[in-house]
C-alpha cells in the first residue's frame, strides 16, 4: 500500500511538473530533408529563435530531398526541405514554397585544380566515356578519374542531371554514390583523382571549377551568368498551417534578417 | 439520544472453545491464501499479456516485412539471388518506372549485395573471434588488477558507441590511410570496370571488426572469469603449465559462451547499416577474390546498408518492395543464425559454463 502511494504521488508530481511547460510552450517544428538546404535552414532557424525567443528553435535534420518530401507527406517532418523541383512521382497534396536559389559547383581535388569545364567535358566524364585525366585538358593529374555521384534520394543529383547532363545522358553507374553534400566534399578532398558536384556552401577545401567559362561564384550565380543554379523549396502537406505557416511566412517575408542570411551564400528570391 | 452509550460498545465475543478457535484461524489462513492466489493470477495475467504483446509485435513485424517484400521475390524467382546485372541500373529502372528491356519492372539480382554482406560479416567475425578470445584471456588471466579494473568498463563503454561515430572515424582516419595503400597502377588496372578508393571492403571490414569486438570481449571475459578456480587449480596441480591450462581448461570450458558471443557479433555485423553505407564505397559490387590484392579495395554495399541508401519511405513502389525483400532476407538470416548458434552450443554444454 505504501509502495503504491509513493508511486502514485511521484507520478503525479512528475506529470504536474511536465504539464505546464508542455502547455505553455509552442510546438517545436521538425524540419528535415535536403542536405543542400541544411546549412541555410539551420541559420534561418537560429535567427528565427533569436527574433522570437518564446518560440522554440525548429529542429533541422538532413536525409536528402526525397526523404524530406516523403517525410512532409507522411507527417514525419512538419516541413520538408527539397533542393529539386517537384516531380510527377512525388506524393500528392504537397505544396512547395520557394525560399531561395542555390548554385551547384563541379569540384575536383585541390591537387588537380582544373580551371574550367565545358558541358561536353562534364557529360563525357560523368557518363563514363572519358575515363582518364590525361584526356581532360587543364588537368594536372594523370590517372583514372574517380567519379563521385550522389545516391538516388538526392535533390542535388536531380538538379545536376537536369542542368549539366541533360535529358539523354545518365551518370555512370560505376560512380561511388555518397549520401550527403558533406560526404561528397570529404570524398573529393581525400582523393587526388576525384571529381564530384556539391551545393555552393560545401566548396571549402576543394577546387570549385568554372563551368562553360563562368566561375562558380555567388556573384555569377546571382547575375544569372552561371548556368548551374536551382531552386530551394520548403514542402508542406497541403497549405502551411499553424507554427509551420508562421515560420514559412517569416522566411519568405523578405525582411532584412532573412535577406542577409540567404544572401550570404545563396540567392534570395523574395 | 437514546440512553445507549456512544461509541456503541461491542459485546465481547463469547470465549471460543479451542476447536472453534482452531477452525477460525484455519479459515483466516485459507482466506489469506485465496487472496494471494487471486493476486498471483492477476499478476500472471498482466505479465502474460505483456509477453504475448511483445510476441504479437514481433509477429506483426515479420508479417509486414514478408508481405511487402513478396512481390519482389515473386517477380524474380530464384534469380533474385543470382548475378543478373548491375544493381544500380536495376534501381534506376525501378525509380524511373521504365523496365529494362526483356525484364519486368521489379527485376533485381541481389548477388553483389549478398556477397558483400557475406564477405564483410564473415571477415569481421573471423578476425574479431581471434582478437576477442585473446583479449579476454589477457583481461582475465594476465592483466594486473588495476589494468583490469580500467579495461573492463572501457570495453563495455565501447559497446555503446553509435555506429555513426564509427563511420565518421573511418571516413576521417582509416579511409585516407587505405587510400594511400592503393597505387595508381592498381587503380588503372581496373579503371574500366570498377573504381578503387579508400572506402571499400578492407576499410568496412576493419571498422566492423572494431564495432563487434567490445560485446564479444565482454561476453568471453565474463565466461572465462566464471570458470571454477578448482578446475584451474587442479590442472596446475597436475603439472600443466599456465598457457596450456588457460587454453585446455578455461577456454574449453567457456566454449558455449564463445559461441554465444560469436552469434551476437555476427548478428550485429549483419545488421550494421549506417557505418557500412558510409564506408562501403557507394557502389553495389561483388569483389572478386581472384583479383589478388585489389580484392580488398573493391567497393561493397551489404544488404542493411542498401536498405539505408535506397529506401524512400513508400513500401508500395517497386523500390519499396525490393528493399523489404532485403529486410526479409536479413530476418531469415538472423533466424538461421540463432538456430545455428543453439545447435552448435548443444554438444558443448555438457562440460561448459554456458550462458
Amino acid at each position: 500500500m505504501r509502495a503504491h502511494r509513493t508511486l502514485a504521488v511521484s507520478l503525479t508530481l512528475a506529470l504536474m511538473l511536465a504539464a505546464p511547460t508542455a502547455a505553455v510552450a509552442a510546438k517545436r517544428l521538425i524540419i528535415g530533408g535536403s542536405t543542400s538546404v541544411l546549412p541555410l535552414q539551420q541559420k534561418l532557424a537560429a535567427a528565427y529563435h533569436r527574433q522570437f525567443p518564446h518560440i522554440p528553435e525548429p529542429k533541422v535534420e538532413g536525409g536528402q530531398s526525397d526523404i524530406g518530401i516523403a517525410g512532409a507527406a507522411s507527417g514525419r517532418f512538419d516541413i520538408g526541405d527539397s533542393s529539386r523541383d517537384p516531380l510527377s512521382t512525388d506524393p500528392k497534396g504537397l505544396v512547395f514554397t520557394k525560399i531561395a536559389r542555390d548554385g551547384i559547383c563541379v569540384i575536383t581535388n585541390d591537387k588537380n585544380p582544373v580551371k574550367n569545364f565545358a558541358q561536353t567535358t562534364i557529360q563525357g566524364i560523368f557518363s563514363g566515356s572519358v575515363r582518364d585525366w590525361s584526356e581532360v585538358e587543364g588537368s594536372t593529374q594523370t590517372g583514372p578519374i574517380e567519379l563521385f555521384d550522389r545516391s538516388s534520394a538526392s535533390g542535388t543529383q536531380d538538379a545536376f542531371q537536369n542542368i549539366f547532363m541533360g535529358e539523354d545522358l545518365r551518370i555512370s553507374p560505376a560512380a561511388s554514390a555518397e549520401d550527403s553534400n558533406g560526404e561528397e566534399q570529404n570524398a573529393v578532398s581525400a582523393s587526388p583523382g576525384a571529381i564530384g558536384f556539391v551545393s555552393f556552401a560545401y566548396t571549402a577545401g576543394v577546387n570549385a571549377a568554372a563551368y562553360q567559362g563562368v566561375a562558380c561564384s555567388l556573384r555569377n550565380a546571382r547575375s544569372g551568368q552561371y548556368g548551374g543554379v536551382r531552386n530551394f523549396w520548403m514542402v508542406t502537406k497541403g497549405g502551411p498551417k499553424g507554427e509551420a505557416a508562421k515560420y514559412i511566412a517569416w522566411v519568405t517575408s523578405g525582411s532584412k534578417t532573412t535577406k542577409n542570411i540567404i544572401n550570404s551564400n545563396w540567392i534570395a528570391v523574395h | 439520544m437514546s440512553a445507549e452509550a456512544y461509541p456503541p460498545t461491542i459485546p465481547p465475543a463469547a470465549p471460543p472453545n479451542p476447536l472453534e478457535a482452531h477452525r477460525q484461524r484455519h479459515a483466516a489462513q485459507l482466506a489469506g491464501h485465496l487472496k494471494e492466489a487471486a493476486r498471483d493470477r492477476r499478476v500472471e495475467l498482466a505479465l502474460g499479456t505483456l509477453a504475448a504483446g511483445t510476441l504479437a509485435l514481433i509477429a506483426a513485424m515479420l508479417v509486414t516485412v514478408l508481405v511487402n517484400g513478396w512481390p519482389s521475390f515473386a517477380a524474380n524467382g530464384l534469380g533474385w539471388f543470382g548475378n543478373g546485372g548491375d544493381p544500380v541500373t536495376q534501381f534506376r529502372a525501378m525509380q524511373t518506372g521504365t523496365a529494362l528491356p526483356g525484364h519486368p519492372l521489379l527485376y533485381f539480382s541481389a548477388w553483389p549485395l549478398i556477397w558483400g554482406t557475406l564477405l564483410s560479416t564473415i571477415g569481421a567475425v573471423a578476425i574479431a573471434l581471434v582478437v576477442s578470445t585473446l583479449a579476454a584471456i589477457f583481461i582475465t588471466e594476465f592483466a594486473p588488477v588495476p589494468v583490469r579494473r580500467v579495461l573492463e568498463p572501457v570495453v563495455r563503454l565501447l559497446a555503446g558507441v553509435p555506429s555513426v561515430i564509427y563511420g565518421l572515424v573511418g571516413l576521417l582516419l582509416i579511409a585516407p590511410w587505405v587510400e594511400g595503400l592503393i597505387s595508381t597502377q592498381r587503380k588503372e588496372a581496373v579503371q574500366y570496370v570498377v573504381q578503387l578508393s579508400g572506402e571499400g571492403l578492407l576499410t568496412a571490414t576493419l571498422v566492423l571488426t572494431v564495432m563487434i569486438l567490445p560485446i564479444m570481449i565482454a561476453l568471453t571475459s565474463g565466461a572465462l572469469a566464471a570458470v571454477p578456480s578448482a578446475w584451474r587449480e587442479g590442472s596446475v596441480a597436475l603439472g600443466v603449465n599456465r598457457w596450456r591450462t588457460i587454453w585446455r581448461v578455461s577456454v574449453r570450458a567457456a566454449r558455449p559462451a564463445i559461441v554465444s558471443a560469436t552469434v551476437l557479433g555476427t548478428a550485429r555485423a549483419l545488421g550494421e547499416a549506417i557505418m557500412l553505407a558510409m564506408l562501403g564505397g557507394g557502389r553495389p559490387w561483388a569483389p572478386n577474390p581472384l583479383d589478388g590484392l585489389t580484392f580488398f579495395f573493391e567497393p561493397i554495399q551489404p544488404l542493411a546498408a542498401s536498405i539505408v541508401k535506397e529506401f524512400g519511405d513508400n513500401p508500395n513502389t517497386p523500390i519499396g518492395h525490393t528493399v523489404y525483400a532485403f529486410g526479409a532476407l536479413l530476418l531469415f538470416s538472423a533466424a538461421l543464425l540463432s538456430l545455428a548458434g543453439w545447435a552448435v552450443r548443444q554438444p558443448l554444454k555438457r562440460y561448459g559454463i554456458g550462458i
